[in-house]
């Protein structure tokens, strides 16, 4: 692609684990490039082996074979470039929506006026002001997500990877949070790397769509999606891309 | 039609839980009413050998005017309570650092985990003899047995804790590149402080119970005195009143152990025994 800038590469990833002595691949020789500031959705069926290419890319996990590198270079461990909202939201409940989001900077040694102030802005743009002080539990599992988008944009990553980050989610609220990802992306341009098994999601979502295979899993498919935002679900262009990528796509084990 | 079925139906279910409401009240004060009266019929033959509440009624203002052992009912509870609370709060400090220290460190605990098993298993009573040889009748050695019992299952619980620290938790840590000692101090050591309060909690109710054996065998003041001074002078009301005191006392303890973990850990709203 011409005029894009190559953010981050994805070269030869493999990984494997042993399972009750037998070896069990989940990622097999994965290549792909993310662009600068453009959406990615990863799309795959269930246990494809999405979060585990996910967790390489953070840093979680050390792949077996391959690299990836970050504006060229190679990066191993979690790097504070690239921030992450968990699938579970895994939001610390001993702390209030505000310590949760200002986690980031405060550890790294940001002094506390500073990254209230910061944290302060995500929380506004996640619509959450006036919760500053209550504790996750207290929450809805959506005002629980838009805490993990805000504490991921408070450390302020230039590629954000999102998990699934709205499966456990009511079809509704996630509609609404779709949305909401949209608007923050455009105005925040940020490189966004989004892991999801919901087609439409990725359709809705993705400038590019990576079409993952079962497992153990590699790149079936690139689809690059031209429509303009903010998408219509129902128009005939969506409706084709989306039947297409649901041909295209292997049946969750 | 139906409409009305349904208010008869909703008004009905209204009507068992206010029912259901006024039961669990009551219950209650039925058992307490039950336990007295037993204790009034059970005691109306050898008053020498089982007193009656009034017995044990007039005990209590009797001790009101005339001390035991120059000390008055308050001064025994408090002297039970000071030697407690010595014991509790060094068991706390030391429990939970060895706790952490076992329960995070591997080789720590590969290196002191199997000698702690063999100590955790021997009963605080059965330290009184090597105590009084090493260290007396006084203080220390009282407050020495109760810690030995509060340690314990502060240690064990805080241990617990801090070997099953939830992945989720460290993974947000190494996503925001915390080191290794904000991993200990922000994420593992508060996931685990409902553990660490299991053990606190069960440290208060075994150091009420060790502190009242440990002055049962020997010394001058504390509630267990009072038991072993009614059971020599034949004062069994003395006795009874003491065992009143000692439950009043550590139901008191329960108590304040929740509201001292409702005040440390605001996020957990715990609900009450």
């Amino acid at each position: 692609m011409d005029g894009k800038k190559i953010k981050l590469s994805l070269e030869h990833i493999s990984q494997s684990y042993i399972l009750n002595n037998k070896a069990f691949d989940a990622v097999q020789d994965v290549n792909f490039d993310v662009y600068d500031n453009e959406f990615l959705v990863i799309l795959g069926p269930g246990y494809c082996g999405k979060t585990v290419l996910l967790n390489i890319l953070s840093g979680l996990e050390a792949p077996v074979e391959g690299t990836v590198r970050l504006d060229g270079e190679v990066i191993t461990g979690s790097d504070p470039r690239i921030g992450m909202v968990f699938q579970k939201t895994s939001l610390l409940p001993w702390k209030t929506v505000m310590e949760n989001v200002e986690v980031g900077p405060k550890m790294a040694g940001v002094p506390k006026e500073e990254r209230r102030k910061t944290a302060q802005k995500y929380i506004d743009m996640v619509g959450l002001q006036g919760f500053e002080k209550s504790y996750p539990s207290q929450l809805s599992g959506g005002m629980k997500q838009r805490v993990g988008i805000a504490r991921a944009y408070t450390n302020s990553p230039e590629i954000l990877l999102m998990d699934e980050p709205f499966g456990a989610l009511d079809a509704q609220t996630r509609y609404a949070m779709e949305e909401e990802v949209q608007k923050i992306w455009q105005s925040e341009k940020r490189t966004i790397i989004f892991v999801t098994n919901n087609i439409e999601e990725a359709v809705y979502l993705g400038d590019r769509i990576v079409l993952l295979s079962n497992r153990p899993a590699h790149v079936k498919a690139i689809y690059d999606i031209d429509l303009p935002r903010p998408r219509d679900t129902v128009s005939e262009e969506f409706l084709r891309i989306r039947k297409e990528i649901s041909d295209n796509t292997d049946l969750a084990l | 039609m139906s409409k009305k079925s349904a208010e008869i139906v909703l008004s009905k279910s209204e009507l068992q839980e206010r029912r259901r409401k006024i039961l669990y009240r009551i219950l209650p004060v039925v058992s307490v009413l039950l336990l007295i009266i037993a204790w009034v019929v059970a005691s109306g033959g050898d008053q020498s050998a089982f007193p009656s509440p009034m017995a044990v009624y007039e005990r209590f203002l009797k001790f009101l005017e005339k001390p035991v052992q120059k000390l008055s009912l308050g001064q025994h509870i408090l002297a039970s309570l000071g030697r407690v609370l010595a014991a509790l709060i060094s068991s706390w400090v030391l429990g939970i650092s060895f706790g952490i220290l076992i329960g995070w460190n591997k080789k720590a605990n590969a290196l002191l985990g199997p000698i702690f098993t063999a100590f955790r298993v021997v009963p605080p009573l059965a330290w009184i003899p090597l105590i009084t040889i090493w260290f007396g009748t006084g203080e220390f050695p009282k407050i020495l047995v109760v810690f030995i019992g509060a340690v314990m299952p502060v240690v064990v619980n805080t241990q617990a804790g801090m070997s099953n620290v939830d992945q989720q938790y460290l993974d947000v840590g190494r996503i925001f590149n915390a080191n290794k000692r904000q991993l200990l101090l922000d994420f593992a050591i508060p996931s685990a402080l409902d553990a660490i309060f299991a053990g606190v909690r069960t440290s208060a109710s075994a150091a009420w119970m060790v502190v009242l054996a440990a002055e049962m065998l020997g010394g001058k003041s504390g509630v267990g005195f009072l038991i072993t001074r009614g059971m020599e002078s034949g004062d069994l009301p003395l006795v009874l009143l003491s065992m009143i005191c000692i439950g009043v006392i550590g139901a008191i303890l329960a108590i304040a152990m929740q509201l001292i973990e409702r005040w440390v850990c605001p996020w957990t709203v715990k609900k009450s025994n």
